[in-house]
């Protein structure tokens, strides 16, 4: 505020109080107008001028409207695209490294990314042209302020209307959308920490909530949905044993075109596109196989730090004891008892086999290695004879 | 609103909020012409791309022209133009006033109804189709009538049409509403129309009628005024003024001229006083400037020219061509700084007329219109007793207010405050935005037309806001101005630092706020006295400033002493103090004036009911702040 009021002087002795009241009203006729004159009839008609009666209601048919906007249930459904307000970084893309860009933040889509439907890319891609076509820059323009723009010289104007055109076409196209999700830069940023053997020495590792949204991060590549989910520390030994089998055999549509190598488009030599796309093809390749590698990694880490793992063998074995005890108790139990001590035994069996066969591959390994041992040693004594003679 | 991009040119962004908008629009229906706004408030252009729709009907041939077309057609087929017809819509045949003078279809009594009004008009109507030949019908005779070729319709017959103002008022919003149509590409289902003033029941229900017909239900029949005062309390005129202010409407329309004094609150708005002066207007300038051309003209090619009155059919040709060039040369002298040209092809004997006019050639030649303007504003106020000090705002209706020399003149010759705010000043009279005089009303009604489908199923605020018989709208308005007074050490004439809360004139009930910042001595004592003051008016004569003219001579005479008016405040009624420990004063740093002091900010909120009770609540803003209760009961 401008002025401020003086201190109040230290002689200041206040007037007597007074009973006087307010000069009697006259009568107007308010013009039947606006939003104010709206909210005067409400006051007088519906709450009985009572301000803090009218404030309380406003604020309630302001939270109303919130949450109808919310829904979306007013005027057309946009399918929940929103009007997301473009950052500055966005809008100074340069349509030039198209490759680089976000295309979900370009069309205002970042809260949906690769859920996004091809409906909502539709509306969202005709909101944005609706607000940065060119011609539509040209003529809301602020008034031209210096030498540049009197010329006629607009700078640049539609590099942002390009951008969206690019993400538009990359994104209404099925294969090279999911080349762009494979590869989205969000999902590479977030990628780029995911947790290493190395949270195996944390003390308070929070297994649930670490490794939980990793793989429901992951499932968006797999080819089978729904995907089972990591589940809670009490999940059933049947729902554990599905989530390993399932991400042991995943099966992914991750591809890494995207990073591709441009061919050189200007030369006509059938060698050098050749050789690029080789290169291409083998990059893709081992990218590939380091990202399920990777994958594998990350499941394999889960295994090992599953404490549902050493429950459920723990379960097992208590149930385990259970039926020996239980088998010492009754005969309905023994069928099953039976039937244990038969697995059991085949599992013995075939352990056994395997051990044999183990240490059968193991002698024939060694026999394999003494044998050529004993032709190397013949061949030297061989060469040593000759040389002697 | 503030953050959309306005065009230039007045053109709304087509957002995809468009699409959610109620379809309504809002009409302003003028004498001469019309304008049409769209629901974001932002006035539409029709297919001529015209945003001033003359309020013009033609008839020529089997064709029908509306708008502008029609009023070209002013010059050549005036007998079957109709203009004019809103301010005799509704009226009694015995009630219109026979003026000599018109240019456009005669008003007669209708031949069949009783005393009502129409405009003859020729026009060509389709003849009747032959009768088709019948299959089987085989004359004996070999007679033309027995051919196979089916008989030529005739030619269209010369038929004479009568036409109510009425049906002509249907003909004319329903091409309002189809141009409204195209551009928001959906059926409008509700408009808000402006009406006059001095507009009686019988002619808002024809209206209302008239409009009813066009299938378009009409939410509320507005008055200009309150057009106005909606479009200037929006959000989006974006005023630097408080919203607390006493505005001036000066509407000066093609045919008369119309001057309100509002008061706003708060964006409640109501009429202060008001006048209408029929004879003055944008017709009277184009009269002047008639007469100067024409005057001219003879001068240049010797070729006698009287107009106004005209006698001859040549002279009154002659009369309308310019009168219609003169549009454009008004447009051009409102719009740019430079000369205006009227160029007249075969104005009269085939013999073209090239004139340029400048700014101050035509304010001297428009300057009676002027006078008379200025005059209908201080004898307006002087009548009222309102002071031309008190006005805050200056508001231009009509494309004639467009005009800088209008502005200029009502500024200096009306008494008005320097600072007064016209939007001349805020320089949004040219491009079609906000300020635009010639979009106002249209605008207003828009806003009001979208705030009415707001509440359209709140049946009880929906009739008591667009009734007109409705008594919600009827106020107690406080005579005297509230707020507190500061003391302060000097013993001045108010001793003390004066603050206005609710000023005069203001709708009851009525809840305002208002922060101070005070200066706390060092017993952080705080007292702050309720009073009701009085505004008054002292007028200074003083001398003004010597200038330095070489010319001795004229110093005597330059001696004239100027009034300068100054605010003056007496206290009226006391009414309490209030008296607290300031707790959450901060101590200023920086180099401000206020460096080192300890300074505290206090809310202070009046709430005066309907029953003059005074509720007045002072909050100190911070953590620990005072919160001190005060009141004053009301009348029983």
């Amino acid at each position: 505020m401008a002025t401020v009021a003086p201190a109040l002087p230290a002689d200041y002795a206040p007037p007597t109080a007074s009973t006087s009241r307010l000069t009697p009203a006259s009568h107007r006729t308010l013009l039947p107008i606006g939003p104010a004159y709206l909210n005067h009839l409400k006051l007088s008609l519906k709450h009985a001028n009572d301000f803090e009666a009218l404030d309380s209601h406003l604020k309630d048919e302001l939270d109303k409207k919130r949450a109808l906007e919310a829904d979306g249930a007013n005027g057309e459904d946009d399918l929940g695209v929103g009007d997301e307000p473009e950052a500055d970084e966005v809008l100074d893309l340069d349509p030039k490294e198209w490759k680089k860009h976000d295309y979900y933040a370009v069309l205002g889509l970042s809260h949906l990314r690769f859920r996004a439907t091809q409906d909502q890319i539709k509306i969202a891609h005709r909101k944005k042209v609706l607000k940065h076509h060119p011609d539509k820059k040209v003529s809301s323009a602020t008034p031209p302020t210096n030498a540049l723009q009197f010329s006629g010289i607009n700078t640049n104007d539609d590099a942002f209307f390009k951008c969206i055109q690019k993400a538009h076409e990359v994104l209404s196209h099925p294969e090279k959308r999911r080349q762009f999700d494979s590869v989205d830069p969000t999902f590479i940023e977030w990628e780029e920490d995911l947790p290493s053997t190395s949270v195996k020495n944390k003390k308070d590792l929070k297994f649930f909530t670490t490794f939980g949204p990793i793989f429901e991060h992951y499932s968006r590549f797999s080819r089978v949905q729904p995907v089972p989910p990591l589940g809670a520390v009490d999940a059933t030994k049947a729902e554990v044993e599905g989530f390993y089998d399932f991400w042991y055999n995943f099966d992914s549509w991750r591809s890494f075109e995207w990073w591709d190598k441009e061919v050189n488009e200007g030369s006509d030599n059938r060698d050098d596109k050749r050789y690029t796309e080789k290169k291409n093809k083998s990059e893709r390749a081992r990218r590939k196989k380091e990202d399920t590698a990777k994958l594998r990694g990350l499941v394999d880490l889960t295994l090992g730090l599953d404490p549902r793992i050493k429950r459920i063998k723990q379960e097992e074995k208590e149930a385990r004891e259970a039926k020996k005890r239980g088998a010492a108790g009754g005969p309905p139990k023994k069928t099953k008892q039976q039937e244990e001590e038969e697995k059991k035994k085949l599992e013995e069996e075939a352990r056994k086999k395997e051990e044999e066969e183990k240490a059968a591959r193991a002698e024939a390994k060694k026999a394999k290695a003494a044998a050529a041992n004993a032709a190397k040693k013949a061949r030297r004594a061989a060469r040593a004879a000759e040389g002697e003679t | 609103m503030s953050s959309t991009p306005r065009t230039p040119n007045g053109r709304p962004e087509p957002s995809a909020e468009l699409t959610t908008l109620p379809p309504v629009i809002g009409i302003n229906l003028g004498n001469s012409y019309a304008s049409i706004a769209e629901g974001l408030a932002e006035c539409i252009a029709n297919e001529d791309g015209e945003r001033q729709i003359a309020c013009a009907i033609s008839f020529h041939g089997e064709e029908m022209y509306i708008g502008n077309q029609a009023k070209v057609q002013l010059v050549k087929n005036s007998q079957n133009t109709i203009t004019g017809f809103r301010n005799i819509l509704g009226k009694k045949f015995s009630e219109i006033p026979q003026s000599a003078l018109n240019m456009s279809a005669p008003v007669i009594q209708h031949p069949d109804l009783p005393d009502v009004p129409a405009y003859k008009v020729t026009v060509l109507q389709p003849a009747p189709s032959p009768l088709p030949i019948r299959p089987g019908n085989t004359s004996n005779y070999n007679t033309p009538s027995a051919s196979n070729i089916p008989t030529p319709r005739s030619e269209p017959m010369s038929v004479d049409r009568y036409l109510t103002p009425d049906e002509v008022t249907t003909i004319f919003i329903r091409s309002l509403i189809t141009s409204a149509e195209a551009f928001l590409g959906k059926k409008v289902k509700d408009a808000v129309i402006t009406i006059p003033s001095w507009f009686t029941d019988a002619q808002q229900a024809a209206l209302e009628k008239a409009a009813a017909e066009t299938g378009v239900n009409v939410l509320q029949l507005l008055d200009e005024a309150g057009a106005a005062a909606t479009t200037t309390t929006a959000e989006s005129w974006e005023s630097s003024l408080s919203p607390d202010r006493t505005q001036l409407l000066v509407d000066v329309g093609a045919s008369s001229t119309s001057i309100t004094v509002l008061s706003i609150r708060s964006g409640l708005a109501h009429v202060l006083a008001s006048s209408n002066t029929p004879s003055v207007g944008g017709d009277t300038i184009d009269d002047k400037l008639i007469k100067h051309f024409s005057s001219e003209f003879t001068k240049k090619t010797k070729i006698p020219l009287t107009v106004i009155p005209a006698t001859d059919i040549q002279d009154k040709r002659a009369e309308a061509k310019l009168r219609l060039a003169l549009e454009h040369t008004k447009r051009t002298i409102s719009a740019s700084p430079g000369a205006a040209t009227c160029s007249i092809e075969s104005l009269k004997d085939g013999v073209d007329y090239t004139g340029s006019i400048n700014r101050m050639r035509f304010d001297l030649v428009a300057r009676p219109v002027y006078v008379s303007i200025g005059n209908a504003i201080i004898s307006l106020l002087e009548s009222n007793s309102i002071d031309s000090h008190d006005i805050d705002e200056i508001i231009y209706l009509g494309g004639s207010t467009s005009l800088p020399g209008l502005d200029e003149y009502i500024c200096l010759s009306c008494g008005f405050r320097e600072e007064v705010e016209t939007p001349f000043t805020r320089g949004t009279v040219v491009g079609g935005g906000i300020g635009d005089p010639t979009t106002i009303l249209a605008r207003g009604c828009a806003v009001q037309a979208h705030l009415i489908s707001s509440i359209i199923e709140e049946e009880d605020l929906k009739s008591a806001f667009t009734s007109k018989t409705s008594k919600a709208g009827d106020v107690n308005v406080t005579v005297r101005t509230l707020g507190v007074l500061l003391p302060n050490s000097n013993q001045d004439e108010l001793g003390g630092m004066w603050v206005p809360v609710v000023k005069k004139e203001t709708a009851l009930p009525a809840r305002r706020t208002v922060r101070v910042d005070v200066e706390l001595s060092e017993s952080n004592k705080v007292a702050m006295e309720v009073w009701e003051v009085k505004e008054g008016i002292r007028i200074e004569k003083t001398k003004p400033p010597k200038a330095d003219y070489t010319d001795s001579e004229d110093d005597e005479e330059e001696e004239e002493e100027i009034e300068v008016k100054h605010q003056t405040l007496t206290k009226e009624t006391f009414l309490g103090v209030i008296q607290f420990e300031a707790k959450a004063g901060i101590k200023v740093k920086g180099k401000s004036e206020y460096a080192g002091k300890i300074l505290t900010s206090v809310d202070v909120r009046f709430v005066v009911g309907v029953d003059m009770g005074l509720k007045v609540v002072v909050k100190e803003v911070g953590e620990g702040g005072v919160d001190v209760n005060f009141e004053v009961p009301g009348l029983a």
